[in-house]
């Protein structure tokens, strides 16, 4: 451990002296979380149902994602999400957000989303490819026992069929239980 | 034919003896690169191998390890780490 900290000043140090010498060019630090990041997108395959979309190409810390499930009782939707990933990733999950509101068990009306891997479940040797094919179960396999929306996730236990129909109509913009829903469909 | 040696240069090359991955699963950087933080591979960034045998850069496991949600375990099995003594 003591080698690290030496070394760590021993970096500063050089840092300052470079600033000093009025070297001008101020060197943009690539962070470890860029690196990992960096190599995690060069290794995605995904399914032709997820697709990322890089607003800013500079950034790719921050970016979309969106899902098309192609079966499943979500099928024919398009859901979006964003993706913020920190400097301390990968030992910190990316902050995954729904931008829709939508009907489901493990994501609540203000997009939050409940998938263990990106909380307790989180571990650095998990990938980019992990989370998204992850996020993507949700939408084939709703988990009623986790829930974040209760309602949803009670009447999906109680009645499958009713839920699937809700589902549906929330998909198209209805409401659930007085509760109205964006239109998802593509 | 005689033969005189006026200099020679000796040439080595050097491998972590440890070929289970061949990338830390934290950095995702070899194993004989340095994690990100450091700057020369070999004894400056050194990898830790646990109980478990799965292996990773000393660095890169401190720092999960500081984390709160780490719980003390294992990045790949979730045991909990334990340095490897031989």
């Amino acid at each position: 451990m003591l080698k690290i900290w030496s070394m760590k000043q021993q970096q500063q140090q050089e840092q300052k002296e470079a600033a000093a010498n009025g070297d001008g060019v101020v060197k943009k630090k690539v962070t470890a979380a860029q690196i990992r990041v960096q190599k995690d997108l060069t290794e995605l395959s995904l399914p032709s149902t997820i697709k990322t979309q890089f607003p800013n190409p500079d950034d790719l810390l921050n970016f979309l994602v969106s899902i098309e499930p192609d079966e499943g009782m979500y099928q024919g939707g398009r859901f979006n999400f964003t993706f913020k990933i920190n400097n301390n990733f990968p030992h910190e999950p990316p902050k995954v957000k729904c931008t829709q509101k939508i009907y489901h068990p493990n994501i609540d009306l203000e997009g939050n989303v409940c998938l263990n891997i990106l909380r307790e479940d989180w571990k650095p040797v998990l990938n980019l490819n992990a989370v998204l094919v992850g996020l993507q179960y949700l939408f084939l396999e709703p988990n009623a026992s986790d829930p974040l929306n209760k309602d949803a996730a009670l009447d999906l236990q109680r009645n499958r069929d009713g839920f699937k129909r809700n589902v549906r109509s929330s998909m198209a913009g209805g409401a659930v239980a007085g509760e109205r829903f964006d239109n998802v469909l593509r | 034919m005689k033969v005189t040696i006026d200099k020679w240069i000796g040439v080595s090359t050097w491998h972590w003896n440890h070929a289970q991955d061949e990338v830390c699963g934290i950095c995702r950087v070899a194993f004989d690169g340095t994690c990100p933080t450091c700057k020369y591979p070999g004894d400056d960034c050194p990898l830790i191998i646990g109980e478990c045998k799965h292996a990773f850069h000393m660095h890169c496991l401190l720092k999960w390890l500081t984390t709160e949600s780490s719980k003390g375990l294992c990045p790949m099995c979730r045991r909990r780490f334990k340095t490897a003594t031989e």
